[in-house]
């Protein structure tokens, strides 16, 4: 009989089988025609070769904040979407209200702009200044490959 | 089923509602209102005021919301005389904050994130009085989280001066490191214990005999989260460049409101998990699974040589309050670890007056950095000839802060001494009262400063208008009355310590 | 049928805390400081679930659930503050943070 850890090994056992064998599926029947921008490692659309940081757009992070919070509220709704049927139309109240905070955000956001991609770019202040000194690359090449180093080491 | 007995306690927990409500409306004020937001401050303190009047109408009642299933005698927010007192205060210090913020010209620069600040400001204040009043760990933790949430981003308020956003980003480090810690604490407490309820948790401490070594380790963890809202002593590196960095309005606020939050959430936790029962005289008989006692000695004294000692070589007004307020968490920690009825009403009585004096000096230092734009204190030289209302106002919050008569910070200090003199502790008292002697120091510098130094070229006159010093002066009044007729406050005090159950 | 016994739980998430402080003192970036304060919460999360189990009591899963939320809001907050401070700094390393000192 299975212990409980060898339970998790047949789960780790069947993850690895089922990629491979949907790797090997994909491999027998897709056509292969590759091209330079298939070819490419995944990143979303940026370059994928150069620094990690200056390269960023800050509307990634933007994005990504705004999905995160509304992403992880969703777990709250899971406990109600089960219950509130018990409480009538109540429970479906409190639901409600709760959706309509998350709603509000949703506005809040909207109205600020940050749902829409095309943007006054803000520049940071630091950079401002630097470009007003003549030095301006030479200084944020500096700090970026302080940073490379930093995260290689 | 029916979901009566959460509508039955919606009767309990009505400054909580009023609190979300106006971050409704402060949000949806700051959408509508896109262009001119000149009303959202007036907005803000409405819903304050509002928030207040359900506090105050909740004097005398007390009661438990939100029951808990495991065992319906308790719930998860505690109403009760207790709570009351110290929401009061947190309703009365966001009153003076609103107040500090119309006249601050940090926050008036901002003009397109002002709904932002106020909606921030409330969820500080939803997070204060609900951690006031949580008798349930989770929401502690979460009450917790919501209360340094927003006062993350507030003390960042003025992100584009590096100073603020390091502020904040320190704030931030040390503030998620350690609710982190107590959450983890917390999750053993809940292991030995089975509960997350204060009270069950308490008569599982009775009742059950549980390994004290892991309850000790457990307690040390939460007393971690506390003790970094409170600042104190190993707790307290993020509070003097949080203060410096975070705009002067939200550093009095944190130093009032915030610290008031965290010693109610202390001294609730530890009577109603730890006391087993009060006596005739008013003492707390703790229960033998941790020692208390020797924990709060030492945090204390501590707390407040480190704060006084610090304090001394500091040049920069706002870092040295936000020493002086690390040394006063000290003192009020005095209060609690007597274990007495009479230890709590000494806390209630300091806590009044703190309030206003410590208010009161952050807003004079605030008038003069917004002419100034300096809070050095060489640049106080003369300043009492020069601006002599706004010199000797800040003389007498600075020597109510020291504890010197006829001022109401002596009466707040001598109660804090009397009881420990009552429960024998001379050690501690004639150390905390030789730490009160070093803080004349600093104090007095100041003073010396602003009067026996004469006015260099740069001393200019500090113009004040007409609500500033209404401000001030309605600060200055408690703190000079309460210092000759103090027995307003201590009767206040005494019919406020009601702690439910017992 | 064995099943897992609670300590293995207890010493895999103690372990988790461990590496999470010792992460927040010794690193260096503070993104990375902030990961390793979400492996503080993910422990603590973890001890939770495994008394709620152990204990069959489901409190410890419900709290598990606003742990989560809390530790989204907090990642948000905190890359914002984080993206506040590159921008005045062009930096997210905490030895260079450091106007104020004692």
């Amino acid at each position: 009989m299975l212990t409980e850890f060898g339970k998790i090994f047949v789960f780790i056992l069947l993850a690895v089988v089922f990629v491979l064998i949907a790797l090997f599926a994909a491999k027998l029947i897709r056509p292969s025609r590759p091209t330079k921008e298939k070819m490419l490692i995944y990143e979303c659309g940026e370059n994928p070769v150069g620094s990690p940081w200056i390269k960023f757009n800050i509307r990634f992070y933007v994005v990504a904040l705004i999905f995160l919070i509304f992403d992880v509220e969703v777990v709250l709704l899971f406990p109600w979407a089960l219950t509130y049927q018990d409480y009538g139309f109540y429970g479906f109240l409190v639901g409600l209200v709760f959706l309509l905070v998350l709603g509000l955000g949703m506005a809040y956001e909207w109205r600020k702009g940050d749902l829409d991609w095309e943007r006054g770019i803000i520049s940071p202040p630091i950079l401002n200044e630097i470009l007003k000194n003549k030095k301006a690359p030479l200084k944020i090449n500096d700090s970026e490959n302080q940073i490379t180093e930093e995260i290689k080491a | 089923m029916d979901l009566s007995f959460i509508t039955e306690s919606l009767y309990f927990v009505k400054p909580e509602i009023a609190a979300s409500a106006s971050i409704i409306l402060l949000v949806l004020l700051d959408l509508i209102f896109h262009k001119n937001k000149t009303i959202i401050p007036y907005v803000a303190l409405a819903g304050i005021i509002i928030t207040g009047i359900f506090v105050v109408d909740q004097f005398n009642i007390s009661g438990f919301a939100f029951l808990s299933t495991d065992n319906p005698k308790y719930g998860m927010i505690a109403v009760d005389n207790f709570g009351a007192f110290f929401k009061l205060i947190i309703i009365i210090s966001s009153i003076f904050v609103v107040a500090f913020s119309a006249y601050s010209d940090e926050i008036n620069k901002i003009t397109d994130r002002l709904g932002e600040y106020y909606a921030l400001i409330f969820g500080m204040i939803l997070g204060m009085l609900v951690l006031i009043s949580a008798s349930d760990l989770i929401l502690i933790y979460l009450s917790m989280e919501l209360l340094s949430l927003s006062s993350y981003v507030l003390a960042g308020f003025t992100k584009l001066r590096d100073r603020s956003s390091e502020a904040s980003l320190k704030y931030l480090l040390y503030g998620a490191t350690s609710t982190g810690m107590m959450l983890f604490g917390i999750s053993i407490l809940y292991g030995l214990t089975g509960s997350t309820n204060l009270y069950i948790i308490s008569a599982a401490l009775q009742t059950q005999s549980l390994n004290l070594l892991t309850l000790a380790f457990s307690i040390i963890l939460i007393f971690a989260g506390i003790g970094y809202k409170i600042s104190s002593a190993p707790f307290h590196f993020w509070t003097p460049d949080v203060y410096e960095g975070a705009p002067i309005s939200i550093t009095a606020y944190l130093s009032v409101a915030s610290k008031a939050a965290g010693f109610a959430l202390l001294i609730r936790f530890i009577k109603t998990t730890f006391v087993t029962f009060v006596d005739d005289n008013g003492n707390w008989q703790l229960l033998q699974v941790f020692d208390w006692e020797s924990l709060l000695i030492i945090i204390s004294l501590l707390t407040m040589t480190l704060g006084n000692f610090t304090a001394l070589w500091q040049r920069n007004l706002k870092r040295m309050l936000a020493y002086s307020s690390i040394a006063h968490a000290g003192y009020l920690m005095l209060g609690l670890l007597v274990f007495s009825n009479q230890g709590l009403i000494a806390i209630l009585i300091y806590f009044t007056i703190y309030l206003f004096m410590n208010l009161g000096a952050f807003f004079i230092v605030m008038v003069i950095a917004n002419k100034t734009g300096s809070e050095d204190i060489d640049d106080y030289d003369g300043l009492g000839f020069k601006s002599s209302f706004l010199g000797v106002s800040l003389a007498i919050f600075l020597v109510s802060l020291t504890g010197l008569p006829p001022t109401a910070g002596f009466i707040g200090k001598l109660y804090l001494f009397i009881a420990l003199v009552d429960a024998k502790m001379l050690t501690v008292a004639i150390i905390a009262l030789l730490n009160t002697v070093v803080s004349l120091y600093y104090y007095i510098r100041v003073l010396k400063h602003m009067f026996l130094t004469s006015p260099t070229e740069k001393t200019e006159k500090i113009p004040l208008n007409f609500g500033q010093i209404a401000v001030i002066i309605i600060m200055l009044i408690p703190i000079l009355l309460f210092g000759v007729y103090f027995s307003p406050v201590v009767d206040l005090a005494k019919s406020y310590i009601t702690i439910l159950g017992f | 049928m064995t099943s897992i016994p609670l300590e293995y739980y207890l010493i895999l998430s103690a372990f988790m805390f461990s590496v999470g402080v010792t992460g927040v003192l010794i690193r260096r970036n503070a993104i990375v400081v902030f990961m390793c304060i979400e492996l503080m919460l993910n422990s603590a999360n973890l001890t939770l679930v495994a008394f709620s189990s152990f204990l069959g009591n489901p409190i410890g899963q419900v709290f598990v659930f606003f742990v989560m939320t809390v530790a989204a809001a907090e990642a948000a907050v905190g890359l914002a503050i984080i993206i506040a401070i590159f921008r005045n700094k062009l930096s997210v390393n905490i030895d260079e943070i450091n106007i104020f000192k004692w």
